[in-house]
């Protein structure tokens, strides 16, 4: 077929001036006739005949009422929307899926004289496409959009364009549409759809999208339409390739503070057992660290880990990690896409004060049936998908599970071999895509089981359903509408001491609709809007003596429920060429319910059951208090130059769901309690500002941000807290004030044969709790750094493609050991020695620094196979450096000893295999 | 195939055992000043309260620095002062009659430091207790890091039975007590000049060696249904690594009952000292207790005072059935130091030689080449703490 296009293309300057001859004009009233029959009825009354191929118009429906028309337009009106185009040759008419012949050679916009060199040049070269793809011909691709005269003088076209990846068929999210004529563009959403307001003319539009091929198309726009644009996968750059970085993705991108990651880049990265985490590698960004290996926690901007918002499909996942966070909770190989929101956090969310891990998963391959899948040492996936009806309604199903249970059994050591562990996640969705409507349905499960010889039992699991239905009103309004359901229950037997022995077991319960609307008002002026409410229902479980010898009282903790419904609007506004405003708000109201038994307790004393002065009880869904919860968003882009902006953010948030943890690491025991009488929901503003560069010669980002962020309401737990013992919190909890601050230091490069990045952050995170009383008060209410307040972190992440088939990757990680609090000095009760520690967080463990390494082997890179495999080979900590997860005092035989724990002190090599079904860049 | 498996368990191995404990010493810093560290007690069980008045030590050279010359007193609920002398060494002295030390009555101390600095403590009261219920043991086997090797020994418990008493805290000091024999007499020794002892002098053979345990034992019956609590355990003792249950073994149980705020410090200070060093540590803190300075209130006072009602038991342990013992004296002989006897630091007087033929490794060595014993071999007061005063609650 394309080698019959090159003939076409060839022959077509030569002839074009006689395909307008032939204009018999006829009319044509139909309904429901295949395109094949439409195609026959034209011949017979017009004699033009019209070529096309059956599998293109397969599933079309004609439907046109026309009267005195020739061919041509009959045939166009027949294929209005379907994404195929009409050409005229030879008299004849040629169809062709989005693509016009050129009738003549199209203008060449110069405008761009001064700027980057040469930006209408293809990002592959022929030599390299048609390497990849076979023969391809050098069109210069024409879309068209509307109908000519179809739009009203003077008035802007709404255009709504869909963006889909070529091979799989699947929206692509966040990719960027740019036309040059206007220096504006916009983003895709979820569904792969973005809209924008073009006075009628040709444009030259370029369409991106990090990791694949830029595509540049002119547009000639007519009135109101719509157009689907196919990109394709990027593979590795050769060296005669002029790369002019991701202009749109960074400098032109909205929000500050938003990080964006590939996932291809993630699976080259060495990783602890080869388990592709893609949590682990965020904390190699600016601005994100996690306290240690084993901490299932990140702490985004100075942040508790609890203040971030993970979704995974707009399902909320309250527990990440699988083994108590050496792994990730889900398959590497179902994410499509992965966003972090650390600055400037669009309006549609709230309810974390730090940032917003947004992963959407694969869709489905709609065009074939697809496998993937991977063996570590540790577990086993694989993903398959494929159409259920091609183009139209696609699957997708993942499963992990871990094999290592029967290796701990092998092991001399009484505790680990009568230990055992396991852990699962399996995935599934369904897509439906008809044009203007998008139906997909999601479901997730995880689960977790460990027990350490007869002392400790846990289990959890996370189970979660989303259904999302997205429409397009008209030509400039796209809506959305959620519904979703997520739960995370744990439970725990605890046997260590036999008077003692507990189980408990505890459930969170998420129930979300939701509705939101993108409204295109004009090509400047984007309008975001949208409502939703959530039920949360918590069974914090009863605390009940196990076994028959355990002397343990019965405490139910009770059980939570809560409504939160929000509101928001957002309005994106071009005021000027070069200066964006987004200002937003978002309104929440946040109100605990009954039925619940609150207690009053005496003003001035400290909140402890013996200084009860009242007793109040709530009936069934009675509000027991009310929290109204205002947030203002607000970003300034200012573009300074072709290479380079400033953008400023003013961020607020509200936070009602809290961990109750007071160990510096997620214990999987840990916790959901939401805001309720007595504890206040959480609330910050962050300021922030940023600068951004691209150096375009070298393939290089840059970014340098500064943050403010104060946060009022914090609640920090008292010395000794203990959340077992009673179902009143406010017994155990404090609220204070935290403060953060930082630079963000951030270089990237990108689609060259050494490509990565390297991030500095120095920040500060500092808590208070200075209440009136001293038993209000903390660290006698003096400032105190936070468990996770990491001033500097430096990362550097590299990998070297010597060729086509092998990648040397390697991390290097440096972080300021995390605070802890030191002994200071010795006394003796009793001849007992007992330590007296510093004030709160006073000292530093010894600084973190790890490197690991990575070698990816690729299959043979033959075009037609049936399967393709990689092997990766890594090294975690290769240098074996014993990093402290903490450090502690013993006392042994009357001598105070300290020692140091590290939980990963060798080096850790895996072997990982990864298949695909299909070749090298299949998808 | 089976040395395939091996390299593959090696590897799991590799992941499993890489967590690590080893030693460290961070530094830190001078300026984390000394504070005062206020201990005692009133109690039920004695006619002479004592407080200790000290400060604290630095981490590194932990040592008991007392504070004399202080001005004390004991005040009670009722408005009673009864002023406290100081007798030695940091501590002081008061004599409060029997019929004050009664359950709902409440103690403070305050004090008056020589350079003027005031300290004041908060009320404590004294709760009603039971008598120590049961002190006794079980033969155990504890797992070691060698998967093939177990340390045998007995693992003493406490019963608590307080169901008729208000009281819900208790905290235990444990104090043990055991025999420990010398390997052989005293004979020939030198001290600057050789000597010889005849006969030979065995008057340091036998000595009895007794200490407070270090560890914090307490048991809180809060979160239990009752009020009572079955098996607490104490401490353990292995029969290899001392002469402990060789010649006989004491243990001494006193029970005191806690108020609410001094069961919360025992509390902090057990967290701060045991449940550290894994994955899921609890933050230590610093500890409060409750006493103030009133003159300076920004310098916190370290230590506790309370009023508790006390109560005790012991426990005499030999010959346990089932347990045999494998404690193996090492009487260490070595060849004389360089430069012989002479040349030797009189700092080590008096050096020990042993007797004519001696028993090493199975076999009678006669001692004409010359060797020395150390001084466990034949002096058991050289051990820190021995006695060779027999104490009055041992069995014949």
């Amino acid at each position: 077929m394309k080698r019959l296009l090159t003939g076409i293309l060839f022959l077509l300057f030569t002839v074009s001036s006689i395909a307008q001859q032939s204009q018999k004009l006829a009319s044509f009233h139909v309904k429901g006739m295949s395109f094949a029959q439409f195609s026959t009825l034209v011949q017979k009354e017009t004699s033009v005949q019209v070529f096309f191929q059956e599998k293109w118009v397969k599933k079309l429906q004609v439907e046109v009422s026309l009267d005195n028309v020739n061919a041509k337009t009959a045939v166009e009106q027949a294929l209005l929307g379907s994404g195929l185009e009409v050409s005229d040759w030879h008299g004849n008419l040629v169809v062709l899926p989005a693509e016009k012949l050129l009738a003549a050679l199209p203008p060449y916009d110069f405008e761009d004289k001064k700027g980057r060199p040469d930006t209408t040049s293809k990002v592959l070269t022929a030599s390299e496409e048609r390497y990849l793809t076979g023969r391809n011909a050098d069109v210069l691709q024409i879309l068209k959009i509307g109908r000519k005269g179809g739009h009203l003088s003077g008035t802007k076209a709404k255009i709504t364009g869909r963006i889909m990846d070529e091979e799989s068929g699947e929206a692509i999210f966040s990719a960027t549409i740019y036309v040059t004529e206007i220096k504006a563009g916009a983003a895709s959403d979820m569904d792969g759809f973005l809209s924008l307001s073009l006075k009628p003319g040709v444009y030259n539009a370029t369409f991106q999208y990090m990791g694949y091929q830029s595509k540049k198309y002119q547009i000639e726009v007519f009135s109101d339409g719509e157009f689907t644009v196919n990109l394709k996968k990027s593979v590795i750059q050769m060296k005669e390739i002029v790369v002019y970085g991701d202009p749109q993705m960074n400098i032109r991108a909205k929000d500050p503070g938003l990080d964006k990651m590939s996932i291809k880049a993630i699976r080259e990265l060495p990783m602890l057992m080869g388990e592709r985490d893609i949590l682990k590698v965020s904390t190699t960004l600016p601005g994100i660290v996690s306290v240690g290996e084993g901490s299932a926690g990140l702490n985004v901007r100075g942040g508790g880990s609890d203040q971030n918002a993970f979704y995974l499909n707009k399902i909320p996942i309250y527990n990440t990690s699988h083994l108590f966070g050496f792994f990730p909770a889900f398959n590497a190989d179902i994410i499509k896409d992965f966003s972090i929101y650390k600055g400037f956090i669009p309006a549609q969310y709230g309810g974390h004060l730090s940032s917003v891990l947004d992963i959407v998963s694969r869709q489905g391959n709609r065009k074939h049936f697809m496998a993937r899948g991977g063996i570590n040492p540790v577990t086993g996936n694989l993903v398959v998908e494929g159409p259920i009806k091609k183009d139209t309604l696609s699957y997708m199903l993942s499963a992990r599970a871990s094999y290592s249970d029967w290796i701990l059994s092998k092991i001399n050591d009484p505790v680990i071999s009568n230990s055992n562990a396991a852990f699962n996640d399996v995935s599934g969705g369904l897509n439906y895509d008809i044009r203007k409507t998008q139906v997909s349905l999601f479901g997730y499960h995880s689960y977790d089981r460990f027990s350490l010889s007869d002392l400790n039992e846990y289990e959890y699991s996370n189970n979660g359903v989303s259904a999302t239905v997205g429409h397009t009103f008209g030509k400039s309004i796209r809506g959305e509408f959620s519904v979703i359901g997520s739960q995370y229950a744990f439970s725990t037997i605890d046997k260590q001491d036999v008077n003692k022995a507990y189980s408990h077991d505890y459930k969170i319960e998420h129930y979300e609709i939701r509705a939101d609307f993108n409204h295109a008002i004009s090509d400047r002026n984007t309008l975001e809007y949208g409502i939703g409410t959530v039920l949360y229902k918590l069974d914090r479980g009863t605390v009940d003596p196990y076994g028959d010898n355990s002397l343990r009282q019965e405490v139910d903790l009770g059980k939570e429920k809560a409504l939160e419904s929000s509101l928001y609007i957002s309005d994106s506004y071009d005021v000027l060429p070069w200066l964006n405003l987004t200002v937003g708000g978002r309104f929440t109201m946040f109100t605990p319910m009954g039925p619940k038994t609150v207690y009053e307790y005496a003003p001035d004393l400290p909140k402890e059951p013996r200084n009860i002065t009242d007793t109040l009880y709530f009936d069934e869904n009675k509000a027991i208090k009310r929290y109204n919860e205002p947030d203002i968003r607000v970003s300034m882009n200012f573009k300074t130059d072709d290479a380079g902006s400033i953008k400023l953010a003013f961020n607020q948030m509200h936070q009602n769901l809290f961990m109750l943890s007071t160990t510096t690491a997620i214990a999987p025991n840990t916790q959901w309690k939401l805001a309720d009488y007595h504890l206040a929901p959480s609330k910050s503003n962050q300021y922030s500002a940023g600068v951004f560069r691209t150096l375009a010669k070298f393939g290089i980002e840059t970014s340098a941000e500064l943050f403010y962020k104060q946060t009022t309401n914090y609640p920090e737990f008292k010395d000794g807290a203990n959340f077992l013992n009673t179902p009143n919190v406010e017994t155990s909890v404090l609220q204070g004030d935290q403060r953060a601050y930082g630079i963000e230091l951030y270089v990237k490069r990108s689609l060259r044969k050494l490509e990565g990045w390297i991030s500095y952050t120095y920040s500060r995170s500092l808590i208070k709790v200075d209440g009136e009383h001293p038993w209000d008060q903390i660290n006698n209410g003096k400032e105190y750094p936070a468990n996770y307040d990491i001033p500097h972190s430096l990362n550097v992440v590299l990998s070297y493609h010597p060729n086509r088939r092998l990648t040397l990757a390697s991390i290097f990680t440096y972080q300021t050991g995390k605070p802890v609090t030191y002994p200071v000095s010795v006394y003796y009760y009793n001849s007992v020695p007992v330590l007296d520690y510093s004030s709160r967080n006073a000292y530093r463990i010894p600084d973190y620094i790890r490197t690991d390494f990575s070698v990816t082997i690729e299959g043979n890179l033959k075009k037609q196979k049936f399967m393709h495999s990689s092997f990766i080979f890594s090294v975690y900590n290769a240098f074996g450096r014993d990093n402290p997860y903490s450090v502690y005092y013993k006392v042994e035989d009357g001598f105070i000893r300290s020692y140091k724990y590290s939980v990963i002190g060798v080096p850790v090599f895996t072997a990982t295999w990864l298949f695909k079904l299909g070749n090298y860049v299949s998808e | 195939m089976y040395q395939n498996r091996h390299i593959f368990i090696a590897t799991m191995l590799l992941f499993l055992m890489a967590s690590c404990i080893q030693r460290f010493d961070p530094e830190i810093k001078s300026t984390d000043a000394v504070k005062y560290v206020i201990t005692g007690q009133v109690n039920s069980g004695d006619d002479v309260q004592r407080i200790n008045i000290g400060t604290s030590s630095p981490i590194s050279k932990p040592e008991i620095i007392p504070v004399t010359g202080c001005s004390v007193k004991i005040i009670d609920s009722k408005g009673n002062e009864y002023p406290a002398t100081d007798v030695w060494n940091g501590n002081y002295d008061v004599t409060i009659p029997k019929s004050e030390l009664v359950p709902g009555n409440a103690f403070k101390v305050e004090i008056l430091v020589p350079g003027g600095t005031h300290i004041v403590s908060d009320f404590d009261q004294i709760q009603s207790g039971p008598p120590v219920d049961s002190v006794y043991y079980e033969v155990q086997s504890l797992p070691t890091a060698s998967p093939v090797e177990f340390t045998d020994g007995i693992q003493f418990y406490v019963d608590l039975n307080a169901g008729n008493y208000s009281c819900r805290n208790y905290r235990y000091d444990v104090v043990e007590t055991y025999e420990y024999h010398t390997k052989y007499p005293i004979e020939w020794w030198y001290n600057g000049l050789l000597r010889h002892t005849l006969p030979p002098d065995s008057s340091k053979m036998v000595c009895w060696r007794t200490s407070t345990l270090r560890d914090v034992y307490m048991i809180s019956t809060k979160e239990l249904a009752e009020n009572s609590y079955k098996k607490y355990a104490l401490n353990f003792v292995d029969n290899q690594s001392s002469a402990r249950l060789v010649y006989g073994y004491s243990l001494l149980v006193r029970q005191f009952t806690m108020s609410d705020e001094a069961f919360k410090y025992w509390e902090k200070i057990r967290i701060n000292s045991q449940e550290q060093g894994g994955l899921y540590e609890s933050q230590p803190m610093s500890i409060k207790g409750n006493l103030h300075n009133i003159t300076n209130p920004d310098q916190d006072v370290l230590g506790f005072f309370s009023a508790t009602t006390v109560s005790q038991k012991r426990i005499f342990v030999k010959d346990v059935p089932d347990l045999p013992i494998e404690f193996v004296f090492n009487c260490v002989i070595g060849s004389l130091p360089w430069g012989g006897l002479r040349g030797t630091d009189p700092i080590k007087y008096p050096i020990y030689l042993p007797q004519r033929s001696i028993w090493i490794d199975d076999q009678w060595v006669s001692t004409y080449d010359l060797l020395t014993i150390d001084h466990e071999c034949v002096d058991c007061t050289s051990t820190v703490g021995g006695t060779t005063v027999k104490p009055d609650y041992w069995p014949n």
